[in-house]
């Protein structure tokens, strides 16, 4: 009998020495880790030191100066402002494409060519760059071009109509509106993958049971989504701390900061104010914050995949 | 008019292929030479067609293109500077800004081709001492100035019978006009903040004069002052009065310079880069658009010209210094002064250019600066770019809540106290 013809790395493989076999696998990583390093572990540690300097960004000196841009960063109006902000768009994120995904998903579940079609569309988004997503939402809000105020006119609701971007009082809620028309199709794909898994027969017998729609969805289903949702939350919260290029392109951060993220504070203080140590601490506290979330998703996947074994 | 720009570029093309550079040689530069720009639309075509020609006329240079959008230059010429890979040359605003990049060590001076080209006959001394020396030495090469003031659709004021003004009661009364005929009387587009400085710009300027404004940019003077709260006073006048077009937040200075060519508002209160916009319109200087210099509120303050001068700078890190310096020296040649002040509407800061060329509007603009005895940089050249980081803030801000202003005022003192702390440190 003729011996299996194994593709010739492996041959190769077999034939080393067991201390050399870690070689093959190393090889393979040592592009990508090269290219990890010097692009994210490198420029992570360079912000995280110059946290603690006075550095202007531009200039070759800078001093030392230990804690005191985060002594500062912390008395920071701004900062307090982007935090609040934050805050905010945080919360949003977590609700409303959470739920939109969810919503859409149990919708859109089934393969039907409708249902295909319309989580295509749902998806596009997704799709498209951020810096298109606010090219597009700019128009939506265009005080005299734009659809919702035309709607709003058409409709004989023209004292509604606005500029939305520039009122201190709509432009974030507006920026977020374009981020999350993006972040949703993200999360109803998670969702309708994670449906694909929830057992038939579980379903079938809350129903032979006697339990309506609400109940089974209620009782069944949504536990049962627990590690989609874990994936969905973390991603979201993730994808909302790091937002910025939709915020940058829609509103700069304006008006007069009414719209600044930490992102946004971490970007002007560096290249608007040339404070490039003043705006590398607001990172490194943008960065504990991602870790933080990091960490709790690791722990929390952790835990449904022991509850699913 | 599209004939007029090919005539002004094919002009630009050839007076820079036969104009001759003083200081270097051609067969002494070679390698390659990055030069960048923040310019666009017109001007960035007559850049280009400057850069291509003086390429043109040194074979040995291999051009780098570097295209930056206007507003993203501040930022990424930042990046390249402290990255170690500048270009070789670029375009920069006079001012606070280069003196920010020169205190980080990232110009280098021209000292020795600003003195081998005889440069000081060439220029205004008013413009070598505000534009040019930095710290006792050269630095910059000015290449076009600007000037601000209000720019009005000539058809709209004929309609309402109105004159130019020139105190501000009249400002006031031509305003009320416009109201009166369903016409916002001022236009004006702050979604990128930096338009809202001139009208406190001007009106301090009018008011505290340059003296006091200068005190004011360098953190010896006050926000809460009364000099500044009078300024914010007298625009809350115009803005609580409804004289200004609806949301300026909204609008960039392009989309309310188009009010006004549309007729939907008045006038805007603008640079002379305006003239360049209303060219592509096909609009004619002095005819379908024409201009009035800011009027006068308090008559013992002496006149000032406001407006931004463009330059090209050497980074300390050029690897081609040779090529950028001789670059610089080509951007001297008074018709390539001319030919790029034409084309965008500006004025050409050279002494050596023929001003009998400048269109009707420009030559009374240069009449009018020539006649102030202050020329000043608006606000986010004047002072050091994270003081003006608070102030154009501010100014967007007093556009949305104009009504208060002074809890806004001490907001932005503690803040720019903070800035100039900062700098201090």
């Amino acid at each position: 009998m003729a011996s299996p013809q194994f593709p010739a790395i492996i041959q190769r493989e077999r034939l080393m020495p067991r201390r050399h076999k870690w070689m093959t696998p190393a090889s393979f990583l040592l592009l990508p880790m090269l290219v990890y390093l010097a692009f994210v572990i490198f420029p992570t540690l360079n912000s995280l030191v110059y946290s603690f300097t006075d550095w202007a960004g531009y200039g070759a000196d800078f001093n030392f100066i230990g804690l005191k841009n985060f002594e500062k960063v912390f008395t920071d109006r701004l900062f307090g402002n982007a935090i609040k902000n934050t805050a905010l768009w945080l919360a949003l994120a977590m609700t409303v494409p959470t739920l939109c995904g969810l919503c859409l998903a149990l919708a859109l579940q089934g393969k039907r060519l409708i249902n295909t079609l319309y989580k295509s569309l749902f998806y596009l988004p997704i799709a498209l760059s951020p810096i298109i997503i606010g090219i597009i939402w700019i128009w939506v809000y265009s005080p005299q071009l734009g659809i919702i105020n035309i709607a709003l006119k058409a409709i004989g609701q023209g004292h509604l109509a606005k500029a939305w971007l520039a009122s201190p009082d709509t432009a974030l809620t507006a920026v977020f509106i374009a981020w999350a028309w993006q972040q949703t199709g993200l999360n109803m794909v998670i969702f309708l993958a994670g449906l694909t898994s929830v057992p038939m027969p579980l379903i079938e017998a809350a129903r032979v049971d006697g339990a309506n729609y609400i109940q089974t969805l209620r009782k069944v289903i949504i536990p049962m989504l627990r590690p989609a949702t874990v994936v969905v939350l973390a991603l979201t919260a993730i994808n909302a701390l790091k937002s910025f290029e939709v915020i940058w392109v829609m509103t700069k951060g304006g008006p007069f900061n009414r719209s600044d993220t930490l992102a946004v504070f971490m970007y002007s203080e560096s290249f608007r104010k040339y404070k490039m140590g003043y705006g590398s601490s607001a990172a490194v506290i943008l960065f504990l914050m991602t870790l933080l979330i990091i960490v709790f998703y690791f722990r929390q996947t952790a835990a449904a995949e022991e509850l699913y074994d | 008019m599209l004939n007029k720009h090919l005539t002004i570029r094919l002009m630009l093309i050839l007076v820079a292929l036969l104009s001759v550079t003083t200081a270097f040689s051609q067969d002494d530069l070679s390698g390659d030479f990055i030069v960048s720009h923040y310019f666009g639309g017109f001007g960035g075509e007559y850049i280009e067609d400057i850069i291509d020609s003086f390429v043109a006329e040194n074979p040995g240079l291999n051009r780098e293109a570097s295209p930056v959008d206007h507003e993203q230059f501040k930022t990424s010429i930042l990046v390249q500077l402290a990255g170690g890979n500048p270009p070789d040359a670029f375009s920069y605003w006079a001012g606070a800004r280069i003196q920010f990049i020169v205190d980080g060590g990232r110009l280098q001076s021209i000292d020795d081709t600003w003195a081998a080209n005889d440069m000081d006959s060439q220029f205004p001394q008013a413009v070598i001492d505000t534009a040019v020396t930095y710290d006792g030495a050269k630095y910059a090469v000015p290449l076009t100035l600007h000037w601000v003031g209000m720019f009005y659709n000539t058809a709209l004021f004929e309609q309402v019978g109105a004159e130019t003004p020139t105190t501000w009661d009249e400002l006031v009364a031509v305003a009320e006009s416009f109201k009166e005929a369903g016409i916002p009387a001022f236009a004006l587009g702050s979604i990128n903040r930096w338009p809202g400085q001139f009208w406190f710009d001007m009106i301090l300027l009018r008011t505290a004069g340059n003296d006091y404004r200068s005190q004011l940019m360098n953190g010896e003077a006050s926000y809460t002052d009364p000099e500044v709260a009078r300024a914010f006073g007298l625009w809350n006048d115009l803005v609580d009065a409804g004289y200004f077009y609806p949301d300026a937040n909204a609008y960039d200075w392009d989309e309310a310079a188009n009010q006004v060519a549309n007729g939907e508002a008045a006038m805007t209160l603008m640079g002379t880069w305006i003239g360049g916009h209303y060219a592509a319109l096909d609009m004619t200087a002095g005819e379908d658009f024409d201009y009035f210099s800011f009027p006068t509120i308090d008559d013992d303050v002496p006149r000032a010209s406001l407006g931004p001068i463009d330059t090209f700078v050497v980074a300390a890190d050029a690897a081609n210094a040779d090529a950028a310096k001789a670059f610089l020296v080509h951007l001297t040649n008074p018709e390539i002064q001319l030919a790029f002040a034409e084309g965008a509407g500006n004025l050409a800061p050279s002494l050596l250019v023929d001003t009998s060329n400048y269109n009707d509007v420009v030559a009374r603009i240069a009449a009018e600066i020539a006649a102030d005895p202050v020329f000043a940089f608006n606000y986010d050249l004047a002072t050091p770019p994270p003081v003006a980081e608070v102030g154009l803030n501010a100014f967007s801000e007093f556009m949305a809540n104009p009504g208060d202003y002074e809890a806004m005022l001490a907001r932005v003192q503690e803040d720019a106290a903070a800035e100039f702390a900062a700098m201090a440190e």
